[in-house]
């Protein structure tokens, strides 16, 4: 799996995500169901830490940000 | 050692002291914060480099070898959608530490319903290595900020 693929995966797949967009550093999803977060795979793709807030999930990733969200949005 | 100016004039605090958690952790990079004084002004350089992200409220700086500051103006301002930001450069020019990179004014973010407050991280970067933070002091724009040696 690329980086893309796997914080896809670890978020808990495709169809878990209902919102994604970058800011700069991290990754700020809507989820349908937060539980579903797979923190060691998350941590495995290399993301530097996961922050939630109920069903928003910040995923901070660094200056890639961007160029992850739309290669995640392209497997959605 | 890289030397980071401070983008915008206001009152240094603690960057765990913001309400971001994810700058606040730490997790994006060690850094400082700044409540701006209110006012249109230019937010400026804190680093000579490649401005390698301009978004309108945030920009990423990284120089020549390699180490990344980020400047991020207001919490969550993201969700303006670049309401009341003027891009002053341009993406991958290079610029000199002071340049003006984004004109901004801190109260109409307020206004807006976000915190203001700035946060200047070093991107993938030892907490440890950070010196001469200054905290709780007032500075000028391109005044010293911090120093850092990652």
């Amino acid at each position: 799996m690329n980086q893309a693929e796997q914080i896809v995966a670890g978020l808990g797949g495709p169809t878990n995500i209902v919102e994604i967009e970058a800011c700069i550093t991290r990754l700020r999803t809507e989820l349908a169901d937060s539980s579903l977060i797979d923190e060691r795979l998350l941590k495995d793709a290399g993301v530097h830490g996961v922050m939630r807030s109920g069903a928003v999930v910040q995923v901070v990733v660094g200056p890639e940000a961007d160029t992850l969200a739309s290669d995640i949005e392209d497997l959605l | 050692m890289l030397r980071v100016l401070s983008p915008v004039a206001g009152h240094s605090v603690a960057v765990s002291d913001i309400p971001d958690p994810v700058f606040a952790k730490g997790l994006v990079g060690p850094g400082v914060a700044i409540t701006p004084r209110d006012g249109r002004q230019a937010s400026v350089a804190p680093i000579t480099g490649t401005l390698v992200k301009l978004h309108p409220h945030a920009y990423l700086i990284v120089d020549e070898h390699g180490h990344g500051v980020l400047v991020h103006l207001g919490i969550d301002t993201v969700h303006m959608q670049g309401a009341g930001f003027e891009l002053l450069a341009h993406e991958n020019d290079a610029v000199d530490a002071g340049d003006e990179i984004v004109g901004w004014d801190p109260s109409y973010v307020a206004h807006a319903g976000h915190s203001p407050v700035c946060a200047v991280v070093v991107l993938d970067c030892d907490p440890a290595t950070v010196t001469q933070r200054a905290v709780g002091v007032d500075v000028e724009a391109e005044e010293l900020l911090f120093e850092v040696d990652c």
